[in-house]
């Protein structure tokens, strides 16, 4: 029932990673290229494994994502990248026929275990989406959105310096202060995923997991949004996933390259962009596919 | 000959003429193998010819079976001295009723010889429309089918023309909605002027009091009857009521439930099932809200000390629409919920919201307006809903707002006062169009309302 | 200024976790009452169908079943008044209820006095006699003899039979005497009661005897009804919705037409029934209570459901099929004729047999244009007076006799089961012809 637009397109491109349609230069693949772990880690994946039913959208994927640093995942569509980022905070619990394998760590503890609270998972692991989702409610109450339903704010005041804080750090407070109480679906694309983007840091989250953030949006809007992240490196954790090259050079200190399902190469944005180690990598890179 | 049998003297000849027609054109270029010299291919030349010979045939004899027998009547009527009443009076349909009887056998020959000579006219009318239909069907027929052979030409656009044709008769047949909407609006509201020259339309809308059998006997002592809608549109809207306070949250929350939690295999099977009670015929649910539900009431009622609760309540009544109205709105609201955009519930869920706050505080908010859409087409469904409340709410127009106690309904009134003899000059026949027209407009309205926000809330995300 | 804004989220950090915690569990036990709230939602609903199934079904089965009595029949020229057995009146005319009578007294020899003859008498049903004179006119040299004929029991036995009427009542709250009671035992002591299946009620008219009311005039009725109706509304239906989905132009008409359609798609019945009685029996003098009539009307009601669903079949065949018959120079009505139209059959025949369903279970319209009278006789076509299953069921549900109630319940197990039949044929022809394109 919640089969999202997403999920549909990562499970159709999953008929890619079938066995008999395997690209040919990953018959002898022999493992990620580069520096997948870091010292420092905030989260990190150790083999994971992503199955929808018979189909493996995600091959043995080992990966860390450090302490306020931003991670760009680009690759092809179908690559898997999208639904490597959503199994971060376990968005694809909602469809019946996904299963995960291997070990998904925050701050060391296993968020895939057996009595792992997703709720709670989800209050620190934050999630902006592809399209720009506000609620059908007035600007202030999506940003309370999480801080009430988690019941953080105790006083109305509180909740109040909330939304402004988010509203701030987010760089939308001086365009909508004095339509708070307007619905949020009347901003523009981009204030809209601004709004987005404040909506999950008013729950103060320790990470941020960012699906494509810009593709709805116009390159003003893009431009803003990718300063925020900037900004928000600062102080939070982010794994941003985007179609764009680009983008990934202009946000992220690291880079993981990844195709059909593989992790195949991860180091130093400036690293990858400039002398990438693997042959896929650099055909991607340089537009011979993708 | 009856029209049955000429309705297949009519197809036998457009068979005959669409043979001919077929043949001719290949004659006329001299066999087949010189079609390529028609316009098109020959069945089409004969279809041309078959549609000759059919439409001016059927479309006659529709006219006739239609008009006959009012014709009949209005010559009968004129042949009569005006002594027996004027056209459409009590009098005149009871002299009418009486002819028609010796006419057919049934009542013996009358003592007034009038009526037994007006009787051997309506014979001989009859027989003689009888001959007039057969003779003018199949003469038609003949001329049709001989303009189509006549027509019939090498150079003939048969095939455009055929399906000119065709086109004409599908566009007829989806005017049929307009023409039944329009004979719904000028039936009601004919009646209904009729009814408003004898009743005030204020005292119809605003009137306390309904007791329209009063006026049967016109040498009665306050013969004019009551006829006060208020305790009618009272009860109407308390049933209606009653009857969505069950079925909103009941169909509501089962929709929820299958929407979001339940897993497909649960649903394609729960949902099937309670869609069954949306096929149950209403004259079901009454029989149970009359023998089962009402009494059921009434005992529980009793039980917990309420005094003078009768066997027909206006609680029974609503409470078994509420039950047939369940399906209703759940699939409405099933849809409107399925509509919901999933990235609204992806955003939710990713803040960390569980899935009853995700369905409280998004999904119901986004879905509002279309869930607001399907309880006003749910509440059109309940006041226009007849056989519960005939069989279990209760004749009695009492004014009370007490669901215990029985109360009736426009529709119920409708049925009463068309069910048996009528008289369409007495007000209270009448009345049962005025209350029609009301019911009409009233569910109208809400229907469109009802559409239109519903169509607004389908595009806003689409 | 900035900097303490900026402290807001930041002091949220700090006690974030315990918050959350704090709350975590009243925000589950929140979540499962919800879905208990669904799951008794979906419960009560099913419960409600569950209960009005079998009330009717335990209610209605009983109908399915019936007593006869044994009795030893004497045809007594005497009794009877008939002298000469060869003539047809004097046979058809005799005094057969005397026959029965007799034959009644004769087995209970030390009943005596009007009162308790009447009681007796009672005891069987009126057409008893009817029965005695079938068989007499079929043998007239039974004439002088004697035989033992099963003959149906009143209702009133039948119910005490059935458990209906409670013979531990005190006598003054029984339909059935102390007296009859007696009777009734004897009669059961000698194995001359015996239930069989009711043949009667499939096979009957309606009457004002419960025993020998039946519903096959209402079922002909019925059946002349959906024939007219079905004969009307799929033509004109698919008609409509062919030229809606493939010729009509965007263009006001075409707007009319559309809203007229939805709309008619929610007109309470009634109001199709005001149209009927002031259109078709008072404007064009059709005849009341006849199918022909009947059927007119609820093909303007089910045209809407029919057209809906003629329409959505033919949007469900893809484009491409249009556009590979185009290509080869099939003109529109060819391409239509021939290509979409079987295509979309199987949707269309679906939506037309749940339209006609519908048509089946309706009521309300029918009472406007007098299907609602008392009909003995089985209809023999489609301008006789008659009825249809569900006014059936609401005439025998207002009737005073008790045992009417299992009748309307037999009734309306008969409806359903034509229900039921229509819509699993509606269900396996989309099952069947399903396709995924």
């Amino acid at each position: 029932m919640t089969l999202s637009n997403q999920y549909t397109e990562s499970m159709d491109d999953n008929a890619i990673s079938k066995p008999e349609s395997r690209h040919p230069v990953l018959e002898n693949w022999d493992g990620t290229v580069g520096q997948a772990l870091v010292e420092e880690p905030r989260m990190s994946a150790r083999s994971v494994d992503v199955f929808y039913g018979d189909t493996q959208a995600i091959d043995n994927v080992s990966l860390d994502i450090g302490k306020n640093e931003v991670l760009a995942m680009i690759g092809p569509s179908g690559c898997g990248k999208s639904t490597f980022l959503r199994t971060l905070n376990r968005m694809n619990d909602s469809i019946d026929i996904c299963r995960v394998e291997g070990d998904i760590l925050l701050d060391g503890e296993d968020i895939y275990k057996k009595h792992m609270d997703v709720v709670a998972l989800r209050a620190k692991v934050g999630m902006v989406f592809q399209k720009p989702n506000p609620f059908p409610k007035s600007i202030y109450d999506n940003v309370a959105y999480g801080p009430r339903i988690h019941g953080l704010v105790s006083r109305r005041t509180e909740l109040d310096e909330v939304v402004e804080t988010a509203l701030r750090k987010a760089g939308l407070w001086d365009e909508i202060k004095d339509r708070l109480d307007k619905p949020a679906t009347g901003l523009s694309g981009g204030q809209q995923q601004r709004l987005c983007i404040a909506r999950t840091i008013a729950i103060s989250p320790e990470v941020i997991l960012m699906d494509e953030p810009c593709s709805a949006l116009d390159p003003i809007a893009t431009a803003r949004i990718e300063e925020l992240i900037a900004e928000l490196s600062q102080n939070y954790t982010i794994a941003i996933v985007t179609h764009s090259m680009q983008q990934a050079a202009r946000v992220s200190q690291r880079t993981a390259y990844f195709h059909l399902g593989k992790l195949i190469e991860v180091g130093e944005t400036d690293h990858i962009f400039t002398s990438p180690s693997h042959k896929l990598t650099e055909d991607y890179i340089t537009g011979r596919f993708g | 000959m009856q029209t049955s049998t000429l309705l297949l003297v009519i197809a036998v000849l457009a068979v005959l003429a669409y043979g001919l027609g077929r043949q001719r054109s290949i004659q006329l270029v001299g066999g087949p193998s010189q079609i390529k010299h028609l316009h098109s291919l020959p069945n089409y030349y004969g279809l041309m010819a078959a549609a000759w010979a059919i439409l001016p045939g059927f479309i006659l004899l529709a006219v006739w079976v239609f008009l006959e027998e009012r014709i009949i009547i209005q010559g009968l009527m004129n042949s009569l001295p005006d002594s027996y009443g004027q056209l459409g009076s009590p009098q005149m349909n009871l002299t009418l009723a009486k002819i028609q009887n010796i006419s057919s056998g049934s009542l013996s020959a009358s003592a007034d010889p009038q009526l037994t000579a007006a009787a051997e006219l309506l014979q001989q009318l009859r027989d003689r429309s009888q001959l007039f239909k057969v003779i003018l069907t199949i003469g038609t027929t003949l001329v049709g089918a001989l303009i189509g052979w006549v027509m019939t030409r090498p150079a003939l656009r048969a095939r455009p023309q055929f399906e000119f044709v065709l086109k004409s008769l599908l566009l007829l047949c989806s005017t049929i909605a307009i023409f039944t909407t329009v004979g719904i609006i000028l039936s009601v509201l004919f009646e209904s002027i009729r009814f408003f020259q004898a009743i005030p339309f204020f005292d119809f809308v605003f009137g306390l009091q309904w007791s329209p059998q009063i006026a049967i006997r016109a040498d009665q002592v306050g013969s004019s009857g009551a006829f006060g809608a208020i305790p009618l549109f009272v009860g109407t809207l308390m049933i209606a009521a009653i009857a969505l306070i069950v079925a909103v949250p009941i169909g509501l929350m089962s929709a929820v439930y299958l929407a979001e939690y339940a897993k497909p295999r649960v649903r394609n099977i729960i949902k099937p099932l309670l869609e069954v009670l949306a096929g149950i015929p209403t004259v079901v649910y009454g029989f149970f809200a009359a023998l089962t539900m009402g009494p059921l009431v009434r005992d529980f009622f009793q039980g917990i000390g309420f005094d003078g609760v009768s066997a027909e309540s206006a609680l029974a009544a609503g409470l078994v629409m509420g039950i047939m109205i369940i399906p209703f709105v759940s699939s409405l609201s099933d849809d409107v919920i399925n509509a919901v955009p999933n990235s609204l519930r992806d955003g939710s869920y990713g803040l960390g919201a569980t899935r009853s706050e995700t369905i409280r505080q998004v999904v119901f908010p986004a879905a509002l307006p279309g869930i607001m859409g399907g309880i006003l087409l749910a509440a059109s469904r309940a006041i226009g809903e007849t056989m519960i409340v005939v069989m279990a709410a209760g004749l009695a127009a009492n004014l009370t707002a007490n669901p215990l106690e029985a109360v009736t309904t426009v529709t119920v009134q409708i049925a009463t006062l068309l069910v048996g003899d009528q008289e369409f000059d007495s007000p209270k026949t009448l009345s049962a169009f005025a209350l029609g027209l009301m019911l009409f407009f009233t569910t109208l309205l809400l229907n469109i309302v009802a559409m239109a926000i519903v169509k607004r809330f389908r595009e806003q995300y689409d | 200024m900035t900097e303490q804004k900026l402290d807001a989220i930041e002091r949220l950090a700090s006690v974030k976790q315990d918050r959350l915690n704090a709350k975590l569990k009243s925000r589950y036990a929140r979540e499962r009452r919800f879905q208990a709230y669904g799951i008794a939602s979906i419960a009560a609903g099913l419960g409600f169908l569950v209960i009005l199934l079998t009330t009717i079904f335990s209610q209605g089965l009983s109908a399915f079943w019936t007593t006869y009595v044994e009795l030893e029949v004497t045809y007594d020229p005497q009794v009877l008044y008939i002298d000469d057995a060869t003539d047809a009146d004097q046979l058809r005319l005799a005094d057969y209820g005397g026959v029965v009578r007799e034959a009644l007294l004769s087995r209970f020899p030390d009943v005596s006095g009007r009162q308790a003859t009447r009681e007796l008498t009672s005891l069987v049903s009126n057409s008893a006699e009817y029965r005695v004179r079938e068989r007499l006119i079929a043998n007239p040299e039974l004439l002088g003899q004697s035989e033992r004929l099963w003959v149906l029991a009143d209702d009133d036995l039948d119910l005490l039979r059935k458990g209906i009427i409670d013979r531990e009542l005190p006598e003054s709250e029984r339909r059935i005497s102390d007296q009859e009671l007696s009777w009734i035992d004897s009669w059961n002591e000698a194995g001359e009661l015996k239930r069989r299946f009711n043949t009667v009620f499939f096979t009957n008219g309606d009457s004002r005897d419960p025993e020998t009311a039946g519903i096959w005039g209402a079922v002909v009725g019925s059946f002349y009804t959906l024939v007219v109706t079905l004969l009307l509304s799929f033509p004109i239906g698919v008609a409509a919705a062919i030229y809606l989905e493939e010729f009509a132009p965007k263009n006001r008409l075409t707007d009319i037409i559309e809203v007229n359609i939805n709309n008619l798609a929610a007109v309470p019945s009634i109001v199709f029934g005001l149209l009927g009685l002031a259109v078709f029996i008072n404007f064009f003098g059709l005849p009341r209570s006849a199918p022909v009539v009947g059927g007119l009307v609820l093909t303007l009601m089910t045209l809407p459901t029919i057209i809906i669903s003629a329409r959505s079949a033919i949007r469900a065949v893809p484009p491409s099929i249009r556009e590979a018959a185009t290509g080869l120079g099939a003109s529109k009505m060819q391409v239509t004729l021939h290509h979409v139209l079987p295509l979309a059959m199987p949707g269309m025949l679906t939506g037309t047999i749940i339209g006609m369903a519908q048509a089946l279970g309706e009521t309300a319209p029918l009472l406007m244009i007098g299907m609602v009278a008392f009909i003995v006789d089985i209809p023999g076509g489609f301008t006789d007076p008659s009825t249809v299953l569900p006014v059936q069921v609401y005439l025998w549900s207002d009737s005073p006799e008790r045992a009417f109630i299992a009748k309307t319940s037999g009734a309306i197990m008969v409806l359903l089961g034509f229900l039921a039949v229509m819509n699993l044929l509606a269900v396996f022809l989309r099952k069947k012809f399903e396709r995924r394109w």
